[in-house]
This record gives structure tokens, C-alpha cells and sequence, in this order.
């Protein structure tokens, strides 16, 4: 029997293909859909403790084979966000809370909100490029980022997840500090921006945007691949995959399960099952039974 | 994104202008591009003409729409797109009902064999009515200046639905969900144009999202079966920070 079945981050999934934070993810029946038409589990918007509307508009300038965004975080706050979940725990499948906050105190009440919601992990955001406060500016701050997973490790019992940015000097060094959680998320998206030519002004009204989207992969490859020498626990990939050689790149580089969020720009949400589908189709051509048998196998 | 001349300028209401400009792409009726203001916003708009020459028709009804409700012949818009999926054609006679801005969406689909139901508050802003063999013309206001005095469903009794191949229907949503509920055990075929707040149009951010459909995506054109099954419609949908709100 060939199978995709996965234990990663403390989790048994179905699929390894996840869908990632920030990516159709804030309304609870699209999420209950996404997981019934084929993902292995969903990681929720990054949700924090009061509701923030996000940046004005542009918030995503898409071009053929990247995207920038500049959303900021757009959330209706932990207590409002009780009713989403319940609606997509109706598909029987993990739901990942995704969390984001600037202090240990605040990581540890949304951790504890999302337990109490019935989620299967939380995964910090510490890596989103472009708010103030928040994100990579925690995620950029070794000793903070041991402090924040110390504390959680602690106190929860459902499994941490630690989403970390390629926007810093020393990716091992990060991984490091967060070596405590359960499983490493890499990567969130690069910092970067679009300028207008024809009205010579940025494109997002925020400036400064995150990059994802098939331009980042070789990025996200690269920091699972370096994250791997450094420590010996489950990372989950994320960056740039849209079909199955994708993801057997990030699998083969140390990923034990992956994510996919700009992708769904291009081929919509019935890419978790297409993906699925070639992954085990390659499995039986390649005489695998289970996909964990490749796990890091081009780590040298 | 496209930077593109406007060619010729209408004003089609006080508070409406039509905007034409000649882009190469090719739109079908029902889908809608995402135009930036600089400075203000983007918007997403229904195209409403679609052939060579194609038109916006804006309402002017915040900052970013007021602005681009004055952009004049010979200056630039910028936009992204097309996006989303158009309306089916229908042979036969077909049935446009289309409240306030809503008829700029159809006004593609107006031809010798359609009978528009046009409904607004005040005979001012009655959009696109002049297109329609007047014959074929259910004019609605709610001042009972013009036409029947009322709302869209008032110009509905004026008309047996099923006499009809296709009914396609475009306004704001509880008005849309009016004319669903009024039909939906009638032996017709309809589709409606979903208005939703959009973020991205291109199906990522959950803006737009009606259970689990993207409007951007998979609208914003449904039909009466896709709507059968979505209890968001008409009900309850999220404000720009996720919050879930009544409609
Ligand atoms: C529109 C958009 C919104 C995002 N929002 C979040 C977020 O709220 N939290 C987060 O951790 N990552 C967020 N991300 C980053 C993605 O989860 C992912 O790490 C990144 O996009 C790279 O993967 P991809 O190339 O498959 O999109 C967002 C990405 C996009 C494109
Ligand atoms: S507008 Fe973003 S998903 Fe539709």
C-alpha cells in the first residue's frame, strides 16, 4: 500500500500537503471546503489579540510567476475568530491556529484561546515582513524567540509550531533558538516591493511587501536544507511549490510535510489533491510505500 | 497592471459616469477588472461594455470612486485583469433585472429580445433604461417619481418569470437574495452577479469568499444551484478585519 500518511510537528496527517497562514483561511466554511476538496490540514490567518483591518488597498501586486503582498494582518481578533474555527472543524481534518504578537504574554493568551477552540497545533508567526512590531521583528530576536517557545512548551499541550522568516543573516541561528518547538515552518515570504513606472509611486500602499509564489522557492529550499543541518527536529516547507516535483524538493531537502498558498493564484484549491494525487502516482513508479522514506534524502 | 487611455466619457446619472477606453483583452460579460486610484485604492468593477471598446461605469461613492468618476478623456487608468467567470449565454428572451449600479453588469447582455426590470431610488439614477426597447422597459423607483413606486420586486409581478429562457439578476445582495427567494420554486433558469468587498480578485485572501467559493474565482457569477447550497447568501459575510457580520 503506498501512503502519504504523515506524522509531522506532532501531528498525523493524511496528506502532506497544508495550506498555508494568510491564504484563504479567514472564513471558516472556506476553510471547512479546502480540507473537505483534498488539503491534509489548514494553518489559520495569523489571528492576534484586537481586530486590525489590514492596509488599505493595493495589498497584492501579482505578476506571472510571484506575488507581493502587503495585507498587514488583517484579523478580527482571537474572540471573534471562536465561531470560524467551529465552522471548520466540521471537516474532521487538524486546523492549525496561526498566531501573531509582540510579546511572550499575548503569544501565550492566543495559544491558549486557540487550544480552548479545539485547534490540533498552533503555529507562531514569527516571520510576517511588513508590520511594525510584529512578525520578523520578533522573529529576528534569537533570545525572545527561545523565550516565546520556552514559555508555550510549557504550558500547552497541543503541539508549537514556529514559522520563521529567510529575512535574516543566520537562518540556523533562528532555528536554534526555536529548536524547543515541535516543528519548524520555513519559510514566510521575502521582503520586497513593486514600483509603479507610470504613476512613479509604489504599488502597495503599504511599500513594502512580502514575496512568494514560484520566484521564492529556491529560497525556501535552501533554508529548510540549512535548518536541517542545524537541528534534528520536523520542519514543515513552504515557498513556491505547485505541483509534485515542488514539494519532493522540499521533501528531499528535510520536509517532512509542506504548505501551499500562492499557488492556489494559479491552479485553485483543488491543487492539495492534484498534488496528492501525482505525489502517489510517483510513489508507485518509484517502488516507495511511504513517502517519509524520503525525508532528507538529498542532504549531503 | 495596464495603463490604458479613456477615449470617450459619459455622464450617465448625477452620481454615475461611464468611462471608454479600447484594451485588447478579451472580457466576456460578467467579469470585472480591479482599477487603482493611485493614492486612494483599488476598486473592482464589472466591465460594462465588453466588445473592441470597453466601459467602466463608476458610482461615485467614496474618496477612491469619486476620483475615478473624474478621470477625463485622455488621461490613464490603471487596472488589472480580467478576472472571474462570465454569464452564460441564453437564446431566446431573457429577463435583466438590475438594481442601482447593478445594470452595468448586464447592460453587456441588453439585446432586441431582453426585458429589463431597472430599479433605483430616484428617477435620476434609473442606469442604462434607455438601451431597452421600450416596450421591453419595467422602470422601478422607490420615490414612485418614475415608473411603478417601489422596489424591484413590484416591477417582478409586472412580468411572469417563466416566460423566460434565462433571468439574470445583478444588484446588492439582499436585493439579489429577494429575487432568488421570489423565484427559486419556479421552473426557471437564472444567474446572479454576486457584489462581495474584494481585497485580491484573484482568489487568495477570503475576502469574497461565499462558503468556501471565491467570488473573484468562481463568481461572480452563480447560478440557482450553486446559491441553493450557500447559506452565507444574503445572510452573513466578513468585514475587511474578518469579522462576521449580518447582511
Ligand atoms: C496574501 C498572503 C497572505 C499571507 N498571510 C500570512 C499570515 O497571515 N501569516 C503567515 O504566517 N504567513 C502569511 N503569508 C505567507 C504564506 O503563508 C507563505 O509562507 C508564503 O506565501 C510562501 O508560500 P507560497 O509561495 O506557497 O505562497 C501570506 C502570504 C500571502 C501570499
Ligand atoms: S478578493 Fe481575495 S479571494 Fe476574492
Amino acid at each position: 500500500m503506498i501512503s502519504l500518511t504523515t506524522n509531522t510537528g506532532g501531528l498525523k496527517l493524511e496528506s502532506p500537503a497544508i495550506l498555508a497562514s494568510g491564504i484563504l483561511d479567514e472564513n471558516g466554511y472556506t476553510m471547512k471546503r479546502i480540507l473537505d476538496e483534498g488539503a491534509g490540514a489548514v494553518v489559520t490567518k495569523s489571528i492576534g489579540t484586537e481586530e486590525r483591518n489590514g492596509y488599505f488597498s493595493p495589498v497584492v501586486a501579482p505578476e506571472g510567476s510571484y506575488l507581493i503582498n502587503a495585507m498587514g494582518l488583517p484579523n478580527p481578533g482571537i474572540d471573534f475568530f471562536r465561531d470560524e474555527i467551529n465552522i471548520a472543524l466540521k471537516s474532521g481534518k487538524p486546523i492549525i491556529g496561526s498566531i501573531f504578537a509582540s510579546n511572550t504574554d499575548d503569544f501565550l493568551k492566543l495559544a491558549l484561546k486557540m487550544q480552548d477552540y479545539g485547534v490540533s497545533a498552533v503555529e507562531l508567526n514569527l516571520s510576517c515582513p511588513h508590520v511594525q512590531g510584529f512578525g520578523s521583528e520578533v522573529g529576528s530576536d534569537p533570545v525572545l524567540v527561545k523565550d516565546i517557545v520556552k514559555n508555550l512548551k510549557g504550558t500547552l499541550k497541543i503541539p508549537v509550531w514556529s514559522k520563521l522568516s529567510p529575512n535574516v543573516t543566520s537562518i540556523s541561528e533562528i532555528a536554534r533558538a526555536s529548536s524547543e518547538s515541535d516543528a519548524l515552518v520555513l519559510i514566510n515570504t521575502v521582503r520586497a516591493m513593486a514600483i509603479d513606472v507610470e504613476s512613479k509611486r509604489p504599488v502597495l500602499t503599504n511599500v513594502y511587501g512580502g514575496l512568494s509564489g514560484k520566484a521564492i522557492k529556491p529560497v525556501g529550499l535552501r533554508c529548510v536544507y540549512e535548518a536541517r543541518k542545524e537541528c534534528d527536529i520536523d520542519i514543515i516547507g513552504v515557498g513556491g511549490i505547485y505541483n509534485y516535483r515542488d514539494a519532493l524538493e522540499y521533501i528531499m531537502a528535510g520536509a517532512s510535510a509542506f504548505q501551499i498558498g500562492t499557488a492556489l493564484m494559479e491552479y485553485g484549491r483543488k491543487v492539495f489533491g492534484d498534488i496528492a494525487m501525482d505525489l502517489e502516482s510517483y510513489l508507485k513508479k518509484n517502488n516507495v510505500a511511504n513517502i517519509k522514506e524520503l525525508v532528507g534524502v538529498a542532504v549531503q | 497592471m495596464e495603463h490604458i487611455e479613456v477615449k470617450r466619457k459619459k455622464v450617465d446619472t448625477p452620481t454615475v459616469a461611464s468611462l471608454y477606453f479600447e484594451w485588447d483583452a478579451r472580457v466576456l460579460p460578467g467579469q470585472f477588472i480591479m482599477v487603482w486610484v493611485p493614492g486612494l485604492g483599488e476598486v473592482p468593477m464589472s466591465l460594462s461594455k465588453t466588445g473592441k471598446e470597453k466601459c467602466i461605469t463608476v458610482k461615485a461613492y467614496g474618496e477612491s470612486t469619486g476620483k475615478l468618476a473624474k478621470t477625463e478623456v485622455g488621461e490613464l487608468i490603471t487596472l488589472r485583469g480580467p478576472y472571474g467567470k462570465p454569464f452564460k449565454k441564453s437564446g431566446g428572451d431573457i429577463l435583466l433585472i438590475g438594481g442601482g449600479s447593478g445594470m452595468a453588469s448586464l447592460r453587456p447582455l441588453i439585446n432586441r429580445r431582453s426585458t429589463g426590470i431597472i430599479a433605483s431610488r430616484t428617477p435620476e439614477e434609473l442606469l442604462f433604461s434607455e438601451e431597452f426597447n421600450a416596450d421591453k422597459r419595467i422602470e422601478v423607483t422607490e420615490d414612485g417619481r418614475k415608473g411603478i413606486k417601489g422596489i424591484v420586486l413590484d416591477g417582478m409581478d409586472m412580468v411572469n418569470p417563466e416566460d423566460f429562457s434565462m433571468i439574470y439578476v445583478c444588484g446588492p445582495e439582499r436585493m439579489l437574495k429577494a429575487v432568488y427567494d421570489k423565484i427559486k420554486d419556479k421552473n426557471v433558469n437564472a444567474q446572479f452577479s454576486l457584489e462581495r468587498s474584494m481585497k485580491c480578485g484573484i482568489g487568495l485572501c477570503d475576502s469574497c469568499s461565499v462558503n468556501g467559493y471565491q467570488v473573484c474565482v468562481d463568481g461572480p457569477v452563480f447560478d440557482m444551484n450553486q446559491l441553493r447550497d450557500m447559506t452565507e447568501f444574503g445572510t452573513s459575510k466578513l468585514l475587511a478585519s474578518g469579522k462576521r457580520v449580518k447582511i
